[in-house]
Order: structure tokens, then C-alpha cells, then sequence
């Protein structure tokens, strides 16, 4: 059998088929829901695995791809071809995503358990699931932005419905509204991309792209004077900002807290939002070829140290999260920006692990913490603290996690943050245009570890701030649905797992052969035109036939293709880099201490400097302001005042009222001519119908056969005359 | 010679049975030879080498719609049910008057004296060439007809699947039992 | 003997045709009526299969006969269900009694 069937296809189908099942039985047993989805997922990810190990370690070579397709839809007529395709692309990133995806998916399922076991609706949640996680496969394994963006749009409503998932909320309902409508802004723009992708190069093919772009066939220029191929990096990449909540919309991900936690952590934080990283990751010969990359640069160190800024005064614990997830899916772009393609995929892979985590651990702490008074949940970190006693599997959980994202060393934000870090200062000594996205980039990494432990100090750390709170809230035991898949989770943000060095940047070597073995590095390649110049699709349903072009297996090659001047330059600078960064770590890490634990000065100190700042930090820089009091309720509606204004005030005015009193005169002229002659001729037309009329009624008698016999005789009368009136 | 026999027979019935449909005084005996019409038309099928539409013929008619008709003849009181005219004849609702039977008589001969008309122009001028061809050729045509209701057809094959979705749940719609104070 | 050809089939199908149109107007019962259009439907489909042997030589007719099955089935349904509310409503199934749109 082929392998797409027998190994790949289970990976999509298992989601899927749990979500059509457990649609039909959710109303009927919302527990037979629950146990067929997370059933689903786990094989799946079984699946996901298996090809995991034939992808990464051994059975194929490293630029080894399936590319199957079958054909959609083909409605080509005979002047002109329009035929889509449907398939599947899967190389090593596959693999990887797919694994995180199915992996995080099926711990987080998992966790869901324990969390969402007193809901009522606890079923319709899994099933939401189910189709997120089968959409979210479905994307990572399209082999074309056309059915990439469908994928892509099933999830954009899986997040609108598990935003909106508590139905009695009444701000779950607004939030919702707000993520769908903002990711659209940024999904029609993606699909101009598609549209003129399609029309220049008359396939959306990855492969195809990537053919286009080497052979320099992708030259086609816009109206407004714009290269093509900038105008469609340009509009796809929209679809990434939309989609991962960069600048200037990212407005939506933190409303996007309204749902429950497990999908806070699937959709807003581990996997959806990367989704559109990965696309960017999948396009980036045609942003590179576009000239974006300044752009994508600076979009990403915008968005990483705007929503850094931002987290550092949030008091909800899951704001706190979701900024910094806004943050470092920036660091992700930006990575992308200075050309740190594979340091970005990792960074994908462990903020996945290490937020999904973290965020599991803000639902394990915010199920805990139950407010008698108010039946509700707590989520103000202003009402914690103290807990690592209460809590303390969670509490290592989560420093873990903490050390992880602040880039501590031997953790896996670490490895990844510091490679595109190193990047973009290899950019910056190269051109001074990366300057500022260099400072940019370690200012957000210094926040970042400032306002994380922050969020630890606040919440474990201290006395408890709400005494009442702190006394309802139970011991915690190790529960399999509960600790387990943090657990597992926390294990993974060990850097170890991404690098052969225990740091990074090869400092302290595990494997000291070939320069420890990189297996991220060596693996997972910027994809090239040129390794698709034989390419041949084939369709389902035939043997594997391994392209004909030569296989390699990975092997590290310690100057990446430079020169030997130019590798060591490049290599003096990671270094320095990766100073810089345990530094800045260390230091966001002492000031949080000195500020929030040893309360050596009180953070009002900070407020007080800049308090219009701190005010601009708390309404989130103005920008729901702007988008939603400026523009469309001054904007949208001013234009739609004036052009109200115009159609009430100078149409009806004067080109109505004008047009009436034309037509009074015209009026009077004509009753006249009316009264005398028109009306003759009107009764005697009245006259004539009237006498018509009564022998036609006679047809009109309602009863069906005759109407039957009246078409028998007309159509046999018709053909009769045909045949003998020699026509 | 076998054919010949069975085209016969199957002519007789189905020549019969049609003119039993319109002749026959209960509603219920009508729908009868209606089925053995049907019958016969399914053995003309057999002649002319379509078993699988003789089959879905005995299936679908005689099997569904027949029976279909029967039901809805008892539901609707059918037979049972006599009205008496104007002039104090109790007349048999199923059938019609010497009057309609003959303007439908009329309409009927109208049409098939054209019709024949017709067809006997497109018998002389049919070619001959496909019917040697075919003559005594008995061969199995289900897996081709499969095979061209998923390929050439394909696209009328899944709108008559609709079709019959949208019929069954009109139908089950119109046909819902009334309830009370809903008129 | 006479040979069994296209004719022959054809005028079966002519007669089954004629019939049909007998039957849907001299009849005054709807399910009655509903019988006649079935006959005039086979008529159709008879007249398909014969041309399919002894003029055009491949099973396209095969084909249409099958769909035209499927259609008077599906027209079967529903115009025995229309019935069937006429009934409901009216507790009669007399064509003349369906007179709404007289004049």
C-alpha cells in the first residue's frame, strides 16, 4: 500500500471522523463525545509518530517530499483549463508540526478532561476540538494555498466557536465577533495573494511556487506599478498577521481568553496562531524573492516588543499569557524577517510546547481557585499568591515553562530565541536597517523575562493576597488528567531536545563529534527552487516513487554554506549574542526579583515616572480605541452620515423635489390629452378585454385535465404542422 | 425464438394491461393492471438485452411505486367511495363519464396519429448498420452501466440522489399527519 | 411471422403513450391519474431502450431509462403524498374537487 494511505491519511481522517461521529452523538451522550475525540487524537498522534520516525531519524533522506494530489474539481472547458487540485506535501517540517500539533493536541485533550468536567456542554467542546485538530492537520499537510486557506478558515470558526463557547458570557459573544472579523481582514488580503498567484503562475502549488520563483517566471507586474511577486508576498503575509496576531492586528488574541483555558492553549497559543508562521515559513521564497523581508522584520520586533510592554501591566494571568504569546509569535516573524528560517520553526515547535504548558497550568490554577461569593473563577493575579505550597506540581510546571520562555539557558526558548537573536544581530553589523530590530528583539527578550516572573511572583510567591481565597483552595494531588500532561509537556521544554548542546550555540557539547548533531539544523531546510526543477506530481494511489533527484542524508555543516571569513564573522557574532541574551535574561529575571519578591521598591515607582505611558499600556496603546470608537464608529459612520447628508439633504432636495414639480407640469398637459382622447380608446380596449375575457373564462376552469388536454392538443397540433405543413 | 415468445407475451401484457388501467371500474384492480403493464414492459427490456433496467423495473415499479399506489389508494378510501350525481346515478368516483372517455379517446388518437407519424419517419431513417451489429449479441450490461453512471454520467447520477433526497423529504413533509388547531 | 424490430417497439411504446393520455384524462381519480402518468413514463423509457439497441449501439439509453425510473419514483412519492393531504383536507380524491384556481 502506499504510504500516504496506510501512515498519513489515519493522521487527518482519525479528528475527522470523531468529529462527524461525535457531532451525531454529542446531544445524546456527552461523554461517548468526549471518549471518541481524545480516542481519535491519541491515535493519531500514534500515527503522527510512526511517521515521525521514518521522516527524521533514518528511513528517508533529508530533502526527501511526498507530494501526492488528486484532482478537486475540474471545470475547464475547451478554451480554457481550470482544474483544482487537491493533496498532500509532507518533508521533515511536516513531520515535526505534525507531531507538535497531534502531541500538544492530545495532552491538552487530555487535560480537558479534568477541566471541563463539570460543563454541561463539556461534549460540543471536544467535538469543536476534534475539527480544530483535523483543520490544523489539514493545513500542514495541503501541498497548495488553496486548500491551505480552507483549512485555514475551518479554524478560523473553530476559534469563533470556542471563543464564543460560554454562551452566557456576555462578553464571549463580543469576543468572538471581534477574533472572526479581524483574522477575516487579514484572510481576504491572503486571498488576493492566492488569486494572483493563480492567474500569473495558473497553479497555487507549493512546488509550483517555488518553480516559478528559481526560474524567475514569477515577473508579472500589478497596477499599481508594484512587482507582482511583492504584491503576492505582500497579501499572503497579511494572512500570517491576521492569523498570528501581529501588528496591526493583534487586537484580537487577548479578547480571545474568553474561552476556556484548554482552548486558550490549543487554538491561541500552541497551534492555531502558528499556523500562520507556518505559512509564512512555507512561502518564504516568495517573500524573500518580494523584498519583504525588512518588512516582516519589523513587523515581528514591533509585535514582539509592543505586546512585551503591554503584558508587563496586565493583572489577568491569562492576558499575561496571551500577550506573550503575542510576543513571541513576533520573535517567530521577525526570525523569519532576518533570515532565521529554521531557527524559527524551532521556535514555533518549543513556544508551542513550552506556552501550551503554561497555559495549562494558568487553567490548573484558575479551576483551583473558586470564589465562593461570586460562583466564579479567579483569574486576577491580584488575588493569588502563595500558592507554590498549595500547588507545588504545577508551580515547577510552570518554571520550568518560565525559564523556557525567558531564554535561561539549557531550556528551550533558549536554543531557539537566542538563534534568531544572534540573527538579527549578524543582520544589523551587516546593514543599519536591522539596527533597531536587533534592539528591538533583546529589549523583548529582557521584558520577557521581566514580566514572567513577574506573573511567578505574583502568583506562587509571597504572602497570599486574598486569605479567604487562598484557604478554599485544595491541596493538590497528582491526578493523571490534571499533572500528567503538564508534566510531560514541561520535560519537553528542555533544551536538550533541540539542540545537541545543552545550550545552544554549542557551548556545551553532548555530542562533541561533527559539532554535536543539530538534528533541527540539519534536517529542516529553507526550501529552494532548485530541488524542484524534476519534480513530477504523482497522483494517489501509485507506488512511492522517490524523486529522481539525489538524495542526502542530513549532516551538520558547521559554516552553513559561508565561506570560512564570513562563518567566522558569523560565528563571533551568535556568540556574543548568546551573552547578550543570558545577560538580558538574567537581568529582566533580578529586577523582577528585587521589584515583586524582595519588594526592594514597589513597582508604583515605574507607574509614577511615565504615568501617561502606563496609561497607554493599560488601554493597549489605544488600538481597540482606534479601531473601534475611530474607525468604524467616527469613520465608517461619519461616511456614512455624509453620505446620508448627500442622499437626504442634496438628492431628495433638489433632484426629487425638482424631477416632482417637472412632473406636476408635465401632469396637467397630459390630463388634458387624457381626459379627451386616451380614454376613448382606453374603454374601448376595457370593453374588448372584458368580452375576451368572458369567453377565455370558460378555459380557466380549474380543472386539471382540461389544462392536460389543451397541452396534448397544442403540442400534437404543433407537431402536426411541423410534419405536414411541409415547414 | 424464445425472444420472439417472450416479446409476445410481453407486448399482450402490457397492451392489455394499459387498456385494463383505463378501462377498469375499481381504482384498486386499475393500479393491479397497472403492475402487470409494468410487467410486460420489463419483459421488453429483457428482449432488447437490458437486464439491469428490466430488474430495476421490477424492483423500483412493481416493487416500490405499485405498491406505493396501493397504499395510497387505501388511504384515500379508493374504491369504497361512491357519489351520487345530479341526475341520481351513483357513479363510481375512479371512473369518468362516457364523456371523458371519449374527448380522451380523441385526445389520445390525435396524439398518437402524429406520434406515429413521427416515429414512422425516424424508422425509415434509421440506419441499419448498429442493428446488425446488435442482433444476437446477449451480453451482461450491469458492470457497463456502472461503469457510465460513474463516469459519463456522473453528474446527473448525483442530481438524481438529490432528487430523490428532496422527494423523500417533501414527501414525508407534505404527508405529515395534520395537528389539531394547525389549519 | 413478422420481425421483431425498432417499429414494433416503437409502437408498443406509441400505445402504452396513448393509454396513458386515455387514462389521465378520461379517469377522475387523482391516484388514477398518477397511474397514467406512469404509463406514459414507461412509454418514454421503452422507446430509449430500443433506440439504445437498434440505432445508436452503446447503453446511454440504458442510462436515461434508469434516471426516468428514478424520476417517476420520486414523482410517485411526492404526488402520492400531495394526495394524500388532498385528502386530509378535502376527504375526497376527485379531480374535479381541486378547484382553487378556477377563473
Amino acid at each position: 500500500m502506499d504510504y500516504t494511505i496506510t501512515s498519513i491519511a489515519p493522521i487527518i481522517l482519525l479528528p475527522f471522523f470523531a468529529f462527524v461521529i461525535g457531532a451525531f452523538v454529542v446531544s445524546k451522550s456527552q461523554k461517548l463525545a468526549v471518549g471518541i475525540s481524545t480516542a481519535a487524537i491519541i491515535g493519531s498522534f500514534l500515527f503522527s509518530l510512526r511517521v515521525f520516525f521514518d521522516f527524521v531519524f533514518g528511513k528517508y533522506a533529508t530533502n526527501y517530499y511526498i507530494h501526492k494530489y488528486f484532482t478537486w474539481f475540474d471545470i475547464s472547458s475547451e478554451t480554457q483549463e481550470f482544474v483544482v487540485n487537491m493533496g498532500i506535501y509532507f518533508d521533515n517540517m511536516s513531520a515535526v508540526m505534525m507531531l507538535m500539533v497531534t502531541g500538544v493536541g492530545s495532552l491538552i485533550h487530555v487535560f480537558s478532561i479534568f477541566y471541563m468536567k463539570e460543563d454541561k456542554r463539556v461534549g460540543h467542546f471536544f467535538v469543536y476540538m476534534s475539527l480544530f485538530i483535523s483543520a490544523m492537520i489539514g493545513l500542514v499537510l495541503s501541498d497548495n494555498l488553496f486548500s491551505l486557506f480552507v483549512f485555514w478558515e475551518i479554524m478560523g470558526f473553530c476559534s469563533y466557536s470556542l471563543i464564543g463557547f460560554y454562551v452566557k458570557a456576555e462578553g464571549a459573544g463580543v469576543a468572538s465577533l471581534k477574533a472572526f472579523m479581524t483574522t477575516r481582514m487579514g484572510d481576504v488580503f491572503f486571498l488576493l495573494g492566492i488569486l494572483s498567484i493563480w492567474t500569473t503562475i495558473g497553479s497555487v502549488t507549493y512546488v509550483d511556487i517555488y518553480k516559478a520563483i528559481h526560474l524567475g517566471e514569477f515577473n508579472g507586474i500589478t497596477a499599481l506599478g508594484m512587482p507582482l511577486v511583492t504584491f503576492a508576498g505582500l497579501a499572503i503575509f497579511m494572512g500570517t498577521v491576521g492569523k498570528s496576531a501581529q501588528f496591526p492586528l493583534q487586537v484580537w488574541l487577548p479578547d480571545a481568553m474568553w474561552g476556556p483555558t484548554p482552548c486558550s492553549a490549543l487554538i491561541h497559543a500552541a497551534t492555531m496562531v502558528s499556523a500562520g508562521v507556518y505559512l509564512s515559513l512555507r512561502i518564504y521564497p516568495l517573500l524573500d524573492a518580494g523584498g519583504l523581508t525588512t518588512i516582516v522584520a519589523y513587523v515581528g520586533a514591533i509585535t514582539a516588543f509592543g505586546a512585551a510592554t503591554m503584558a508587563l501591566v496586565q493583572t489577568d494571568i491569562k492576558a499575561v499569557m496571551a500577550y506573550s504569546t503575542i510576543s513571541q509569535l513576533g520573535y517567530m516573524v521577525l526570525g523569519i524577517g532576518v533570515g532565521a528560517w529554521n531557527a524559527a520553526f524551532m521556535h514555533l515547535i518549543a513556544h508551542a510546547i513550552f506556552k501550551a504548558a503554561l497555559f495549562l497550568s494558568c487553567g490548573s490554577i484558575i479551576h483551583e481557585l473558586h470564589d465562593h461569593h461570586t460562583h466564579s473563577h479567579v483569574q486576577e493575579m491580584t488575588r493569588m499568591g502563595g500558592l507554590r505550597k498549595k500547588m507545588p506540581i504545577t508551580f515547577m510546571v510552570m518554571l520550568f515553562c518560565t525559564f523556557a520562555i525567558s531564554g535561561v539557558p539549557f531550556f528551550s526558548g533558549f536554543v531557539s530565541k537566542d538563534r534568531i537573536l544572534g540573527d538579527a544581530l549578524l543582520r544589523a553589523t551587516e546593514s543599519g536597517t536591522f539596527i533597531p530590530v536587533a534592539i528591538l528583539g533583546f529589549s523583548a527578550a529582557f521584558l520577557t523575562a521581566f514580566y514572567m516572573f513577574r506573573m511567578m511572583f505574583l502568583t506562587f510567591f509571597g504572602e497570599p493576597k486574598d486569605k479567604d481565597l487562598y484557604h478554599h483552595t485544595h491541596q493538590e494531588h497528582l491526578s493523571i488528567t490534571r499533572n500528567v500532561p503538564l508534566i510531560i509537556l514541561a520535560t519537553f521544554t528542555l533544551g536538550i531536545f533541540f539542540s545537541g548542546s545543552l545550550t545552544g550555540q554549542g557551548f556545551v557539547k553532548v555530542f562533541p563529534k561533527d559539532h554535536g548533531y543539530e538534528w533541527f539544523q540539519t534536517l529542516i531546510e529553507k526550501p529552494d527552487g532548485k530541488n524542484y526543477l524534476e519534480h513530477k506530481k504523482q497522483l494517489f494511489a501509485f507506488e512511492d516513487v522517490k524523486p529522481e533527484l539525489e538524495l542526502r542524508h542530513g549532516h551538520y555543516d558547521p559554516n552553513h554554506g559561508m565561506d570560512e571569513h564570513q562563518a567566522h564573522h558569523s560565528h563571533a557574532v551568535h556568540g556574543w549574542g548568546a551573552i547578550m541574551s543570558i545577560i538580558i535574561a538574567f537581568s529582566g529575571i533580578f529586577l523582577s526579583y528585587s521589584v515583586y519578591y524582595k519588594k526592594r521598591f514597589s513597582p508604583d515607582f515605574f507607574v509614577n515616572r511615565v504615568p501617561g505611558y502606563y496609561k497607554a499600556l493599560r488601554n493597549k496603546y489605544y488600538f481597540d480605541y482606534f479601531y473601534i470608537d475611530i474607525l468604524i464608529q467616527k469613520v465608517l459612520f461619519g461616511l456614512n452620515n455624509l453620505i446620508a447628508f448627500f442622499d437626504m439633504g442634496i438628492y431628495d432636495r433638489y433632484v426629487v423635489d425638482g424631477w416632482e414639480k417637472v412632473n406636476k407640469v408635465c401632469f396637467k398637459i397630459a390630463k388634458r390629452f387624457d381626459d379627451s382622447v386616451i380614454d376613448l380608446g382606453v374603454d374601448f380596449t376595457g370593453f374588448t378585454v372584458k368580452g375576451g375575457s368572458s369567453l377565455l373564462k370558460v378555459v380557466q376552469s380549474g380543472k386539471v385535465q382540461l389544462y392536460f388536454i389543451i397541452a396534448i392538443v397544442v403540442v400534437a397540433g404543433y407537431i402536426a404542422t411541423l410534419l405536414y405543413g411541409g415547414i | 425464438m424464445f425472444g420472439t415468445i417472450l416479446f409476445i407475451c410481453s407486448a399482450i401484457f402490457t397492451i392489455c394491461g394499459a387498456v385494463m388501467v383505463a378501462v377498469s371500474k375499481n381504482v384498486i384492480h386499475a393500479s393491479i393492471y397497472l403492475l402487470i403493464s409494468l410487467i410486460g414492459v420489463a419483459g421488453l427490456y429483457l428482449t432488447l438485452g437490458a437486464d439491469f433496467v428490466a430488474v430495476t423495473q421490477l424492483v423500483v415499479y412493481v416493487g416500490g411505486v405499485v405498491i406505493l399506489m396501493l397504499f395510497a389508494i387505501m388511504l384515500t378510501g379508493g374504491a369504497d367511495l361512491k357519489v351520487v350525481s345530479r341526475y341520481g346515478f351513483t357513479k363510481d368516483p375512479g371512473m369518468g363519464s362516457l364523456k371523458t372517455y371519449v374527448i380522451g379517446g380523441l385526445t389520445s388518437l390525435f396524439m398518437a396519429i402524429v406520434t406515429g407519424k413521427l416515429i414512422y419517419n425516424a424508422v425509415i431513417n434509421t440506419t441499419t448498420e448498429n442493428q446488425l451489429n446488435m442482433e444476437n449479441s446477449v451480453e451482461q450490461t450491469v458492470s457497463k452501466i456502472g461503469t457510465l453512471l460513474v463516469t459519463k454520467h456522473v453528474l446527473a447520477f448525483e442530481i438524481s440522489s438529490i432528487l430523490l433526497l428532496g422527494a423523500l423529504v417533501g414527501a414525508a413533509i407534505i404527508a405529515r399527519p395534520v395537528k389539531l388547531g394547525d389549519e | 411471422m413478422f420481425e421483431i424490430g425498432l417499429f414494433s417497439y416503437l409502437v408498443i411504446g406509441l400505445i402504452l403513450f396513448a393509454t396513458g393520455i386515455l387514462v389521465m384524462i378520461a379517469r377522475k381519480n387523482i391516484i388514477a391519474i398518477l397511474l397514467g402518468i406512469e404509463l406514459i413514463l414507461n412509454a418514454a423509457a421503452l422507446n430509449f431502450v430500443a433506440y439504445s439497441k437498434y440505432s445508436v449501439g452503446n447503453l446511454d439509453g440504458h442510462v436515461f431509462s434508469l434516471f426516468i425510473i428514478v424520476v417517476a419514483a420520486a414523482e410517485a412519492a411526492v404526488g402520492l403524498a400531495i394526495v394524500i393531504r388532498f385528502f386530509q383536507i378535502k376527504e375526497t380524491a376527485h379531480i374535479d374537487d381541486a378547484v382553487l384556481l378556477k377563473n
